[in-house]
């Protein structure tokens, strides 16, 4: 049984159906990709997993280490082990990136907070692995950062929450080369270290070179369909989604 | 004098909002002249109303002025003196400071100052005592700028004010720990006539932090406040008040604190003051602070936080006034709004004939907490001299869902978020009252007051 199972996932949001049942099996220290074309549902399934109040399950369930949390609350997700990196992560001006950390931790922990020895310990460590400036952790979180700081970000919470499964949604969007190669190399080490399981959402696939999928799932038109190792991502690259498409269309 | 508009038929008088301007009602006259003047004012006079075009009136009906006690001497609510009211214990922080007052209801229970300071010509004690013991020094600052009878409650306070205080520090003084002052109002019945004289002498530094404090109790009080601090040449201040006449922890009661107050900075030649009032509760609230600029070269950074909740009405009038020219403003307040509540900011900017070279800047953001909830903001400038700048800004906002969400993916529920998006709204100006014992009290009760609002808040959240 894996981590977690996404069955006959349907999702509209304003009386639009994108997802039009989705089925996918994550577990710890697997690496998934999830490429698709614009619009095709890729932030929506994201979203959807994490708890987001605008998205409606219409159909299906998530089940998530052998709990239904299909109609769980985001934080309650969260404190089982699911992490989304957002696309656009939002700004919390007046609230310093370790502060920040530390309330997600102590969150998540149920009133056991953690030792400032232990936290600065762990802030430490990932600080190092992603290549941050310390500065950086007394900064309001993602006020007036640049979009490979809000990336990195991201990453430094992953880190810090060590998740189960973590859902990146378009994370090398709007990077460079040096910033998505930091981002990316970190994710690698967490999967290494920690044994991370991660569902890599991307358009392209740059970030494809950096981390090194199992899995590998097309989705169009809010479902998946195509599955398969790390030589979709290269037929990808040769033929494009148009061509797949097609392939796909000719199939159904 | 304000222009009062006179309407026929069955309105009020009201008021409307200006600048105090000009001198104030001292001007010479004797304490025992400015009471017997006041008097008269409040015999004749009405309680106030004030009104906004249209839209905002703030008026005193429902306050039973008649069934209040001043508390003070010959009056039948007693205060012992030496005792510290509780709330005062319970709230203030156990830090260093220079010296504190603390009046209950119409009496100073309290004073204490560092024996140092005192050997330095530093005073601190009762208003009624200076004019014992200081009298002309008293007599040259007191009222120099406030006036005593633009309406009742302000000629009931200058009439009937006991107690009070008085803070002098003398030239070229530099004290590290604030002087504390404290209004504290333990139980219904009580109209508290607080007045405070403070003078910082030229080139003297100092911080001053004044605390309006009520116990939990069920009825009505008033508290009608004069403060007056003058800053002569060279000399700095930081100066906040910490009020909150509705304690997060009452149950079941409700303190029904009316509180009709006016404040006046003047700020000297080549002086500073540093003003943050943070306005955190109290059934009715209308505050006309004033932060003028008198002499060449002064320069100022007007603060200010509020936070209003359940059925609570604020009303501020704070004023940005340079009467001569360079000089520098600088004023930024925030506020939150939570339940029925309703609070009205007007800040105003004034700079006079001849102040020129004066630069200066207005922002006022405020954040709406529930559907009921309503804040007007009102910034308006009145220039009248050609080399200037003077510009205003601000927001108006509610909760940020994407914010909200984006915190709950990390493990915290929605109070919680709320709770972080609340706090990081006020923390620019909480952080810079740059005191850690008084920025943690601010934080604290901001945090109460969000606790207090929670199912209200969640309310919000699922109608939308």
């Amino acid at each position: 049984m894996a981590d977690l199972e996404i069955r006959d996932l349907h999702v509209r949001i304003e009386e639009r159906e994108i997802l039009k049942g989705v089925d996918l099996d994550i577990s710890r220290g697997e690496v998934h990709a999830l490429m698709g074309p614009n619009g095709s549902g890729k932030s929506t399934l994201a979203n959807t997993l994490l708890g987001h109040p605008s998205y409606e399950i219409t159909e299906g369930t998530i089940v998530f280490k052998g709990e239904d949390i299909t109609e769980a609350e985001p934080h309650e997700r969260a404190k089982a082990g699911l992490f989304l990196a957002f696309q656009y992560p939002v700004s919390i001006p007046g609230v310093s990136v370790a502060n920040f950390l530390r309330m997600a931790i102590n969150a998540k922990r149920d009133g056991d907070p953690i030792q400032v020895k232990e936290f600065r310990t762990q802030l430490q460590h990932a600080i190092e692995l992603l290549d941050v400036d310390k500065a950086f952790t007394s900064r309001h979180l993602n006020d007036g950062f640049s979009g490979g700081e809000k990336k990195r970000a991201e990453i430094l919470q992953m880190a810090m929450l060590a998740p189960d499964v973590a859902i990146l949604d378009e994370t090398d969007s709007g990077l460079d080369i040096d910033a998505l190669r930091t981002v990316a190399e970190g994710v690698q080490k967490l999967h290494e270290e920690q044994g991370l399981g991660a569902l890599i959402i991307t358009h392209y696939q740059r970030i494809l070179h950096y981390i090194k999928p199992q899995f590998v799932h097309i989705l169009m038109d809010g479902r998946i369909v195509l599955q398969g190792g790390v030589e979709l991502v290269e037929r990808l690259e040769r033929e494009g989604y148009d061509q797949i498409r097609q392939e796909v269309g000719a199939r159904a | 004098m304000p222009e009062v508009q006179v309407k026929p038929g069955r309105h009020r008088e009201a008021s409307l909002y200006h600048a105090l301007a000009g001198a104030g009602a001292g001007n010479g006259r004797t304490l025992e002249q400015l009471r017997e003047a006041a008097l008269k004012t409040y015999e004749t006079s009405e309680l106030p109303v004030w009104r906004r075009s249209g839209f905002w009136t703030t008026n005193l009906q429902s306050l039973d002025l008649d069934a209040l006690q001043t508390g003070g001497a010959g009056d039948s609510i007693e205060v012992a003196p030496g005792v510290v009211p509780e709330v005062v214990t319970r709230t203030l922080p156990d830090r260093p400071r220079a010296g504190r007052i603390v009046q209950s209801a119409g009496s100073v229970v309290h004073v204490e100052l560092d024996q140092e300071l005192a050997e330095r010509g530093v005073i601190l004690c009762s208003l009624e005592q200076a004019f014992v013991e200081h009298r002309e020094l008293a007599e040259r600052w007191y009222s120099k700028r406030l006036p005593i009878d633009r309406h009742k409650l302000e000629a009931a306070n200058a009439a009937f004010w006991t107690g009070g205080a008085f803070l002098y520090v003398p030239k070229g003084l530099v004290v590290e720990d604030p002087f504390e002052i404290v209004y504290a109002i333990e139980g219904p019945g009580v109209a508290q006539y607080a007045r405070t004289l403070a003078i910082g002498g030229e080139s003297s530094e100092f911080k001053l932090h004044e605390y309006d404090l009520a116990e939990d109790f069920e009825g009505q009080a008033l508290h009608a406040g004069a403060f007056e601090l003058y800053l002569q040449d060279g000399a700095r201040c930081r100066l906040a008040q910490v009020q909150d006449w509705s304690p997060a922890d009452r149950s079941p009661a409700h303190p029904e604190v009316y509180d009709v107050s006016t404040r006046f900075v003047g700020v000297g030649r080549d002086a500073y003051c540093h003003w943050l009032p943070a306005l955190l509760g109290g059934h009715l609230v209308r505050q006309h602070l004033e932060l003028a600029v008198s002499e060449p070269g002064g320069d100022m950074a007007f603060r200010g936080l509020f936070f209003t909740e359940e059925r609570e009405h604020l009303d501020v009038f704070a004023v940005d006034l340079h009467e001569t020219g360079p000089s520098g403003g600088d004023v930024h307040w925030r506020g939150a709004a939570t339940g029925e509540s309703r609070a009205s900011f007007e800040g105003l900017i004034q700079i006079d004939p001849g102040a020129q070279q004066t630069h200066t800047y207005l922002q006022i953001h405020s954040m709406m907490l529930s559907p009921k909830a309503r804040v007007d903001a009102i910034p308006s400038v009145l220039v009248s001299a050609d080399d200037v700048s003077a510009s205003h800004g601000g927001t108006v906002g509610e909760l940020d869902e994407a914010a909200i969400f984006y915190m709950q993916t990390r493990g915290l529920d929605r109070p919680a978020a709320v709770r972080v998006i609340v706090e990081g709204f006020f923390e620019p100006l909480i952080a810079e009252l740059t005191d850690e014992p008084l920025e943690e009290i601010v934080r604290e009760k901001i945090a109460g007051k969000l606790a207090a609002a929670r199912d209200d808040i969640e309310a919000y959240a699922t109608s939308r």
